[in-house]
Order: structure tokens, then C-alpha cells, then sequence
């Protein structure tokens, strides 16, 4: 690690994790720590860069703030939240981690989730893929053909786009219709059993949102924005991410 | 209910099997049912809800079977109108049920069980008769996780903030326990994964370092889910130690070690009785009086004012009882009945006529030995002349039995073959006095624990044993004799030593029973250690109360304080106890009856970490003081540094001085609540803030406090830099050097019983190898010395805390006010008695253990003055060391003389 001494008890300086406490609700609970490593046992990323998240934390309290804003264990982080759920003292963690992601230049971030909310911002269908409305539309509609005219118990199986005033606008992850469009089609054959009155919509359809994972704050919004707008513009009442 | 002898064949026939709660639903009982085999009164019940004829209106098998028309299938709870002056609650406390825990899958994995599960399973009187098998296959497991706080320190699956007391000390004993257990050379692998190891009692750390020794595994760290193994058999753990490993371990079993909560109607009876609770539903009391809630005349014990261990649970209950004698001291005496006796016959030159009792036990005695044949065996004997099988000897019924039997026959002995005398000897000693005889002329065979429980798996042999024993039970009743008790008149006053919190509450409480007592104090002022404290865990101020209390017991018409005065000798015992004191030049005597020994401990003044070597360095007391007088400006300075467990848990002094914990927190809260800037570090090897006192460490560690852990092995370093005060310390989680600048290091020292040597050599009193003054027992009688007559209070006996002084003192006085309510005191007549063949040579002086013998001069009927031993009755207990001893049958205890000995041996060898 960086540094090779802890240097504590002189001046006061403000820590990192203070700072973030004063943006969360309780702070988080962050002081409460009572390292007994129930968030580390349980978190998918221990051990990674010789890190978990109650070392994490420790070194947050003990004001190791360079460590904290430069190690790429945040990245490894997947916000599953597993942590919170056990710890005795409910420790928001992946706020703190949240918030380390947001101390790198954005330029540092990780590549693949930075031109991942790049590329969603570029168009209003908010695919991190970049795939258009059109070609949503197509794919769509080409594999309901297929199903339809293959499985007969399901000739009269939709899948409609922009349908206004549908009860459910469902939203997909880009990856689906990309690369594997088949993958759709189970959810559609469940609405299509319950007789539910969905659509999908040409804009606003990728369920992604990569802008979080980047700790984009204001991308994140932008991409939210013009999912809810979809949503509002088709009149439908309920949103169902599959995210 | 009169009716019932416990005989079992109702449940035998009862065809209805519902799950055995007591077993924690491991094993069936019947709808008909005892609790557990210990209940008194042992009577089978009835389950309504579970009952065929009284849910569906047909059966009644049980009233088919009972022998004795006992079924009564309309006997229904009663109101019950009872005029009290005072209530004592102990409703206890219910275990937490860990299936809201969804990551432990207690309702998924068969393997994962809750420690009073796993009770069960180790019980003798459990499923499996203590034969230890894990719950998928029977199978016995070989490698045994225990997972520590699970529903305690725990406020985000469920709100219980603090730490349950007791689960540190059963996991460890439930460790050890395992491997007595466990078949042969079992290679056993036992794992207790914990947050903080509290062992804050007195010879808990000990036990805590001997588990370790004895390969017990203690893994600092918590899993986050258990998954079943193979087959859903065992389980399997995923956890990350403190090096930062993560690591994947199966495990046969996995025990859940649950926590305390207030028990389920814990609301209702508040709301019934009117007092208040606490913010976890406990009973609220204050640190000043443990035990009274917010209700007077109310008051509560047990883990029902806070989650604690079985001697504080004893110790309260004396402590409540204490307190509601003082509510009704007036009353006293005023209800009670006297028992009167029948004139004792004579039967000193009577042959012996010996009645013979054989017990069945319900089933317990019979279903193993044939107690028909020891019916036969016994008539035969030399002296029987009656003998009689019953199904339950203890019963009432019985006893009515053998008095109309005594009269009969005019038997002048009684041989009772059945359980032991310990529990049962006092029972028919009381029938032989309601009949007219001298109550030592009965004689017990344990032909129960002695022989049908050890030999189930050999009748035959079994009742063999029962002839032997039966034959020698009555070669030694032949030759009892009438014994007197000796009686002696009770000074009806207390002597309390030491004037600190424990010696004046002792002395208010025997005041407010209605009995004077003398307290004497070393020094100019009373108070003691508690001068040194600013509040209780509960942020009472110590200082007002305890003005107060100096002031009432000062002021006491019942009460004589003498200050600047130390006991000098002690003689007498129990109920009658003569003392000199001395006060300057003055020497005084005293007689009293009882004594409360209360003389405090001291702040260890530590060897280490720059102590008296920098001024910055201060005790936990020192601190103290100088925050008080403002010495120490919290909002001047920028560091503080606290060092846990100086001079305790060492190798020098291997106990927890249990207090220094949550002093700490208190210090360290008062001072980020002052200055938030201040930077508060405590260095630590296990946070011992045990029950509600957790509370303090969370608000501590909210406040910012940070909590850095150490091991004995790699203990902090104290240096200067520059003039710079400085610590040095590794972080076990980051793996770091960490240097603190601090402007005061406050150094929480051991509390040491540097007073205890004197007192213990006066009184007689065992001590513990750290020198604590000891308990008669641990559990049962945690505030009697192993002095009869004396108890203890305080720091004295073991580190406590200013609320567990105070209820461990009114405890003291209660049970010293027991001596004190009689005029007069009963002994055993099992005492030494010295004979004629003594001639003085004192080997038996030299092992008694009670200073029960001594040598003295007498005069010889020719006139010779002579050595001989003089046995005191008073001090003798009557263990039979000086007749071992003695090489010529010159001193001889009562009831077991050399001749009775000798009888039993020659009947035994006899064929």
C-alpha cells in the first residue's frame, strides 16, 4: 500500500468518509464498524486487489484517504449490496464505494463502463451498445415473426413498440436484442399467458444504465430523464425495468 | 393433583405425541406429560390443546390406566386472590429465534441448531441421552462451528443494541462439554467464530485460556451465509479471517449462539403491575437499586432487568428478596406458623427394631431392579422387622405410611432404599421427628444414582448391588444412635467490614431489616473507590447518591460507623461471633452473628507504557480526577489515548478486571460530547461492554471514537518523540503501523485485592489464585463466604461494577439477616467428638481444613495433666478428615464412627 505509517491524533483533517457521511442519511453509519468481517465473508469482490470491503471502510476511518480515491477495487465492487444486508450495524458501504468512484477523473475510469454511458448518451434510445431505434424495431419485430410462424401455441403472440397508453412499458437490456435476440422471447410468452397489455417504446428501451456504474452523477440523471420521458410520452402507467 | 404418584402409565397410554417443547422440539412427548424430570411437584398433566378427549370428546385412556383415579379432565385454571405487600418478578427471558435471519437458513439446513438446541442434544435428559449426533443423520459430528452474537449487537435485522452477557461463556462451555461427549479418540475440530470473547467473570478468562489450550478454535470473524452441504448434511462456510483470506469450510454442524430478550410478555405485565421498561422491553431499574422498578413494592430479577449470567441472576434474587423484607419488615414473623413434635422417645437401651423402606420410584429404581426380590432379601435380615415396596417413598402419602408403620411395630430405625440422601435424607429425618423418634436413627441405600441409573444394561447385577447396599444400610442404621443438635443463641447483630459503597449499602439494608450493625472503616472517610467515579453505565451521578448514603448510614440509629479501624481477631462462628477492633490506642470487643465482608480492592498502578516516567500518562482514575478538576480541558487538546487491559488477562494476573471497558466508554463519550474535534483512539484486545452497557460502545464508536484491536503479544509501545507523547500500534485489519500523537494516554488498569489477606486469614476465608475472596459456590450461593455466618460484597470477591456492588451488598445483608431473624441457630449433629483412646498427639489438628481442633491440657482422674485433642462443634463440619487421620480411633465423627464403618465393610465381606 502507499503509505507506510498511519499518522493520526495530530490536527484534525477531514476525512474523506466524514465527507461522505454528511451526504448520507444516519452518515451512513459509518462510524459503527465493529470490523467483524460479515461484509467481507459475504462480498463476491474479497480478496481482489487484496481488498474487501470492511478493509475498505477501516482504512476510510483511519483517514487513508489516497488509498480510498485511487484503489481499483471500487470498480470490482458490483453495488450487489450483500454487505449492507448482514452487517450488524447496517454500514451503506456501497455509498462510500460509490462515492471513491467519483473521486477519479472520469478520464481514469474504467474504459468498458465509461464509453459504455458514453455511447447511451449519444442517442435517445440509451442502448450502452449504441443500437438505434430502428434497429430495435427491426429485431423485434423479425423475431416475433419467427415464433409465431414456428411455435403455433404461440401464433398469436405480440410484441408491439410504441403502443399508446399500454399498461407496461418494458424496457431490455441491450445485449438482447444485439446479440441474443432469442433471449427475449420467454418474457414476452409470460405476458403473453397473463394477457398483460405492454409495449415496448423505440426510444428509452435499454434497461442499462452504465452512467451509474461510473458514479456519473449527471449522466446518470440525463439517462433516467429520457427513460422516464419514454415512459410518460407513450402514456403508459407502469414501468417495468428488467434491470 | 393429590391423587397423581407419578407413575407414567398415563403417558405410557396416552396415544396422542406432540413435540417435547422442553427439548426444543427435538424428541415427542405425550399429551398427557411431565415438563422435565426435575418439576416439583413431579405430577403429570394434562395438554388441552393437544388432549384427544378434550379436543374431539373421546379417549380418557389415561383414566383407563391410572391406579390412583387421579384424572381429572375438568379441572380448569383458577383466579386466585392473594393479598401481598410486595411482588418479585422473574419471568427470565426468551431466547432469540434466529429464523428471521435468512442467511443462516436456521429453517433450511437441519445442521444448523440454536445453542439451547444444541443443550439439548449434549443433556443426558435429552433426545438423544446425551449422546451427540447432529439432526440429518444421527451421525456423530466431528467438526462444530458456533457462530457468536447472533441476534444480540445486532440492529439491523432486529433492534437488539446489546450484548446477551452469557453466550461467550456457554459456547465455550458447550466446546468443552462437546469433547467430553464425543466417543474415544475422536479427532474433533471445534470452531466459535466470534466479534469481541467476553469472559468477564470471575474465572471465566481462565476457562477461556484453558478451551484455547485444549484446542478449541476462536476465529475472529463473522460469516455471511451458511449453505447446506452435500445431501443438505452439514454446512458450509464462507468467511474472510483477519489476514484477509478468504476461506471456504464445511462443517458436520453449525450452532447458533442466540441471544436474550425480554421475555414475550414482557408489555402485558408492565402494563398489568404499572411499571415501566426499558428501550429493549427489559424492566427499568436504576444502577442505585438494581432491582426496584419504576413501581414500588414491585421489584424484578433475573434476566428480566437486562440479559445476565446465573450467579448475578442468584445474587439479584437475594438482592430482591432483601428488598422486600425491608418493604415488610414490620410484618415480619407476623404469618409465620411453628411447627411443633411429638415427644422424642427413648430408644437408647431398646434393641434395634428395623423398619425397611424399598423404593420403586415410579419406574426409575424398579424398571431395572427387581425390588420385590429386595423386599424378600430385607425380611431376612438380622433386626427387620417390617418391609415394605412403595411406589414413590418421598410422597406424602408414604410418609403417613412409615409413621403408622413406627407405631405398629414400634421400630426405633428406618432404612429408606432409594435415592440420595442429599435431596432426600432431610424428608425422612422430619417423618422419624413426626413419629417420635430422633431423626438421625433413618439410614439411606442410593439404589437410584447409585445403581439402577449407572446399570440399566444389567438387571441381574443391578439388584445384587441393591442387596449389598440395602445389607449395609442396615449394619450401619443397627447401630445409630440418638444425636442432639447443638443449639446455640444468635447475636442478633452484624459486623460490616469496609466503609465503600458495598460495606455502607450492607449496613443500611441490615438497618432497614430491623438489625443493628457495627461498620467499621481502615480509613478517615467513607466511600471508598467510588470518590473516583463520575456516573454509572446508566449516567447517574455517583457523587449526590453517594453523599447521601454516607449521611443516612452515619446518621442511623441502628448503625455504629467506626472509621480509622481495622479488625484485629476474630473467634467464635456462626450466630455467635466475638471480634477486637482497633480505633488508634483503642481496642474493643464485639460479639455479632453475621458478618458482610466488604473490603474493596485497588487501582493497579501499572509498571509499563511510560507510566510515572511522563506526567501525561495517567491512570483510569488519575484521568479521572484531573477531568474533574478541569485540569484536563477536553476543548484544548487535540488526542486522547486509552490502553485496555493493563495488568489484566496477563500471565500475571489472568482475569478480566470486567469494569475498565465501559469506564473507558463513559470517558470517552464525555469527551467527544465536549469537543467533537478531539480525536479519541482506544487501543483494546476484546470490548467486554457487556448487557446494556453495549450501548456505550456504539454511541462511542458513533462519536467517533476509533477502536484500534491489539494481541498480548504485540502490545502497543509508548515513546516520546521530541517531547511528542506517542503510541505506536498495528492495525489487524489494514495490516499497518499506526502512530498516534496523543496529549494524554489514559491507561486502564486491573483492579488488584490488595486487602484481602488479612480479612481471609480471620475469618478463615478461601481465596481464588488472583486472591479474590471466594464464594461457598459459584452459582448457587454467590454471596455466602466458605465461612458459615459471613458473606461478601464488592470488589473483594471479584471486580465489579458500582450496580453490582450495590445489589451484591443488599444481597449480603438479606442473606446475613436469615442468622440474624433467629434466636436461635440449629447445627448438624454430624460433629467429631473426641474418645478415650485420644492422647493428644495433634495429627488431626494439622488436616482439619475448619481450625475445628486444638490441644489443650487436661487433668486425668489420678490427677496427671494430659495432652487432648478439643473438637469445637461450632467450627467442625463434620468431613471426617481427623478420623482418617487419626491413627487410634481418638477422635470420631458422629453418625460415621469406626464402628458403623466397620459394620458395613464385615456385612459387605461377609459371603
Amino acid at each position: 500500500m502507499a503509505q507506510e505509517i498511519i499518522e493520526l491524533g495530530t490536527q484534525k483533517k477531514s476525512f474523506f468518509k466524514d465527507k461522505v457521511m454528511e451526504l448520507l442519511p444516519d452518515g451512513g453509519n459509518l462510524n459503527a464498524c465493529l470490523t467483524c468481517g460479515a461484509c467481507a465473508s459475504g462480498c463476491p469482490a474479497s480478496g481482489l486487489e487484496d481488498m474487501d470491503p470492511r478493509k475498505f471502510l477501516r482504512l476510510a476511518a483511519l483517514g487513508m484517504d489516497d488509498i480510498i480515491t485511487s484503489t481499483p477495487w471500487v470498480w470490482m465492487c458490483s453495488m450487489c449490496q450483500r454487505c449492507i444486508y448482514v452487517c450488524p450495524m447496517k454500514i451503506n458501504i456501497p455509498q462510500l464505494v460509490y462515492y471513491a468512484r467519483e473521486a477519479w477523473p472520469r478520464e481514469n475510469r474504467p474504459t468498458g463502463i465509461l464509453k459504455s454511458c458514453d455511447i447511451a448518451l449519444k442517442n435517445d434510445t440509451c442502448s450502452a451498445m449504441g443500437a438505434s431505434e430502428e434497429d430495435f424495431q427491426f429485431v423485434v419485430e423479425d423475431v416475433l415473426e419467427e415464433y409465431r410462424a414456428s411455435q403455433p401455441e404461440f401464433a398469436e403472440m405480440k410484441a408491439p413498440v410504441n403502443q399508446k397508453g399500454a399498461t407496461f412499458f418494458l424496457n431490455q437490456n441491450s445485449r438482447e436484442p444485439v446479440t441474443e435476440p432469442d433471449e427475449m422471447v420467454p418474457l414476452w410468452k409470460i405476458l403473453h399467458m397473463v394477457g398483460a397489455d405492454w409495449t415496448y417504446g423505440t426510444k428509452g428501451w435499454a434497461a442499462e444504465n452504465y452512467c451509474m456504474f461510473l458514479a456519473d452523477d449527471k449522466s446518470w440523471e440525463h439517462i433516467v430523464r429520457t427513460k422516464a420521458k419514454a415512459v410518460e410520452d407513450l402514456g403508459c402507467k407502469v414501468w417495468l425495468n428488467t434491470e | 393433583m393429590d391423587k397423581c404418584i407419578a407413575c407414567g402409565l398415563c403417558a405410557q397410554k396416552c396415544p396422542k405425541k406432540v413435540d417435547d417443547e422442553f427439548n426444543m422440539g427435538l424428541s415427542k412427548r405425550k399429551a398427557i406429560y411431565i415438563k422435565y424430570g426435575q418439576s416439583v411437584p413431579l405430577k403429570y398433566a394434562i395438554d388441552p390443546e393437544n388432549c384427544i378427549y378434550l379436543t374431539r370428546g373421546k379417549c380418557r385412556a389415561c383414566e383407563k390406566f391410572c391406579p390412583t383415579g387421579a384424572i381429572n379432565f375438568d379441572d380448569k385454571e383458577e383466579i386466585i386472590q392473594l393479598n401481598v405487600g410486595a411482588i418479585i418478578t422473574a419471568p427470565g427471558f426468551k431466547p432469540f429465534d434466529p429464523s428471521i435471519l435468512d442467511s443462516y437458513a436456521y429453517d433450511k439446513i437441519p445442521d444448523v441448531v440454536t445453542s439451547l438446541e444444541y443443550e439439548r442434544l449434549l443433556s443426558a435428559g435429552g433426545p438423544y441421552m446425551g449422546h451427540l449426533v447432529r439432526p440429518s443423520d444421527e451421525q456423530e459430528p466431528k467438526k462444530i462451528a458456533w457462530i457468536q452474537c447472533v441476534g444480540s449487537r445486532d440492529t439491523n435485522k432486529c433492534s437488539n443494541e446489546f450484548c446477551s452477557s452469557v453466550c461467550c461463556m456457554y459456547a465455550i462451555k458447550q466446546a468443552l462439554v462437546t469433547k467430553e461427549h464425543l466417543s474415544g479418540d475422536t479427532e474433533l475440530k471445534q470452531s466459535i467464530f466470534y466479534m469481541d470473547i467476553r469472559t468477564h467473570g470471575k474465572e471465566f478468562e481462565r476457562y477461556y485460556e484453558d478451551a484455547k489450550e485444549k484446542g478449541v478454535e476462536f476465529v475472529r470473524a463473522r460469516p455471511h451465509t451458511l449453505e447446506p452441504g452435500k445431501d443438505n448434511r452439514g454446512v458450509i462456510i464462507r468467511y474472510v479471517d483477519e489476514d484477509g483470506n478468504v476461506i471456504n469450510d464445511e462443517y458436520d454442524m453449525v450452532v447458533l449462539s442466540v441471544g436474550l430478550e425480554a421475555p414475550k410478555g414482557a408489555k402485558d405485565l408492565s402494563n398489568i403491575m404499572g411499571f415501566d421498561l426499558d428501550e429493549y422491553n427489559f424492566a427499568k431499574t436504576s444502577s442505585f437499586n438494581t432491582v426496584q422498578t419504576s413501581k414500588k413494592g414491585i421489584y424484578v430479577t433475573g434476566a428480566f432487568g437486562g440479559p445476565k449470567d446465573i450467579p448475578q441472576a442468584v445474587t439479584e434474587a437475594s438482592t430482591a428478596a432483601a428488598e422486600a423484607a425491608k418493604l415488610l419488615s414490620k410484618a415480619r414473623g407476623t404469618l409465620t406458623k411453628k411447627k411443633t413434635y411429638p415427644k422424642e422417645i427413648d430408644v437408647t437401651c431398646e434393641k434395634p427394631r428395623i423398619g425397611v423402606i424399598i423404593c420403586s420410584c415410579g419406574i426409575n429404581i424398579s424398571n431395572v431392579v427387581d425390588v420385590k426380590e429386595l423386599v424378600e432379601f430385607a425380611k431376612t435380615l438380622p433386626n427387620v422387622e417390617y418391609v415394605e415396596n412403595t411406589m414413590f417413598s418421598c410422597s406424602t402419602d408414604t410418609q403417613y405410611l412409615i409413621i403408622e408403620k413406627i407405631k405398629e411395630y414400634n421400630l426405633n430405625r428406618l432404612v429408606v432404599a432409594a435415592c440420595t440422601p442429599r435431596t432426600h435424607e432431610p424428608l425422612f429425618q422430619e417423618t422419624l421427628r413426626d413419629a417420635g423418634l430422633n431423626e438421625f436413627l433413618v439410614e439411606m441405600a442410593n439404589i437410584r444414582n447409585q445403581n439402577s441409573w449407572v446399570h440399566q444394561n444389567d438387571p441381574k447385577a443391578a439388584t445384587e448391588k441393591a442387596k449389598d447396599q440395602i445389607k449395609m444400610a442396615i449394619a450401619k442404621a443397627t447401630l445409630n444412635s440418638p444425636l442432639k443438635r447443638l443449639k446455640i443463641k444468635v447475636n442478633q447483630k452484624a459486623l460490616v467490614i469496609g466503609g465503600g459503597v458495598s460495606g455502607i449499602v450492607s449496613a443500611l439494608t441490615l438497618a432497614n431489616l430491623g438489625y443493628e450493625c457495627i461498620l467499621i472503616e481502615k480509613h478517615s472517610k467513607l466511600g471508598g473507590n467510588a470518590w473516583n467515579l463520575e456516573t454509572t453505565y446508566k449516567k447517574e451521578k455517583i457523587r449526590p447518591w453517594l453523599n447521601a448514603q454516607i449521611n443516612r448510614v452515619e446518621n442511623h440509629p441502628k448503625i455504629e460507623v467506626l472509621k480509622n479501624t481495622e479488625l484485629k481477631e476474630v473467634t467464635g462462628t456462626i450466630g455467635n461471633f466475638e471480634a477486637k477492633v482497633q480505633s488508634g490506642d483503642e481496642i474493643r470487643n464485639i460479639g455479632f452473628g453475621a458478618a458482610i465482608v466488604c473490603v474493596g480492592a485497588t487501582e493497579y498502578k501499572p509498571t509499563e507504557y511510560l507510566y510515572g516516567e511522563d506526567p501525561r500518562v495517567l491512570t483510569s482514575f488519575e484521568f479521572e480526577a484531573k477531568l474533574r478538576e478541569k485540569i484536563i480541558a477536553p476543548e484544548k487538546i487535540n488526542s486522547v489515548v486509552f490502553i485496555q487491559c493493563v495488568g489484566s488477562r496477563d500471565k500475571e494476573r489472568p482475569y478480566c478486571s470486567r469494569v475498565c471497558c465501559t469506564h473507558t466508554m463513559e470517558k470517552a463519550i464525555r469527551l467527544k460530547e465536549k469537543n467533537p474535534d478531539l480525536q479519541v483512539f482506544v487501543l483494546y484486545r476484546d470490548i467486554r461492554t457487556y448487557g446494556t452497557r453495549e450501548k456505550l460502545y456504539k454511541k462511542a464508536r458513533d462519536l467517533g471514537v476509533i477502536f484500534i484491536r491489539y494481541t498480548l503479544s504485540n502490545k502497543p509501545e509508548v515513546r516520546l518523540e521530541n517531547g511528542d507523547l506517542v503510541v505506536l500500534t498495528t492495525d489487524p485489519i489494514i495490516k499497518l503501523p499506526v502512530k498516534i500523537h496523543a496529549d494524554y494516554l489514559c491507561l486502564a488498569s486491573a483492579i488488584i485485592p490488595t486487602n484481602n489477606i488479612e480479612i481471609s486469614d480471620l475469618f478463615k476465608l478461601s481465596k481464588n489464585t488472583d486472591g479474590f475472596i471466594n464464594e461457598a459456590h459459584p452459582k448457587l450461593r454467590p454471596v455466602d463466604a466458605t465461612t458459615d455466618g459471613v458473606f461478601l460484597a464488592g470488589l473483594c470477591n471479584y471486580p465489579k461494577s458500582i450496580d453490582e456492588s450495590i445489589a451484591q451488598a443488599e444481597a449480603a445483608a438479606g442473606r446475613a439477616s436469615i442468622i440474624l431473624s433467629k434466636d436461635y441457630m440449629e447445627l448438624d449433629a454430624i460433629k467429631s467428638f473426641v474418645s478415650d483412646n485420644c492422647d493428644g498427639c495433634g495429627l488431626c489438628v494439622d488436616v482439619c481444613p475448619y481450625s475445628a481442633l486444638s490441644i489443650v491440657e487436661i487433668q486425668d482422674q489420678d490427677g496427671t495433666i494430659k495432652k487432648r485433642i478439643s473438637a469445637d462443634p461450632a467450627l467442625c463440619k463434620g468431613c471426617g478428615l481427623c478420623e482418617a487421620t487419626c491413627p487410634k480411633g481418638g477422635i470420631l465423627v458422629h453418625g460415621f464412627t469406626l464402628d458403623q464403618i466397620e459394620a458395613q465393610i464385615q456385612t459387605l465381606l461377609a459371603n
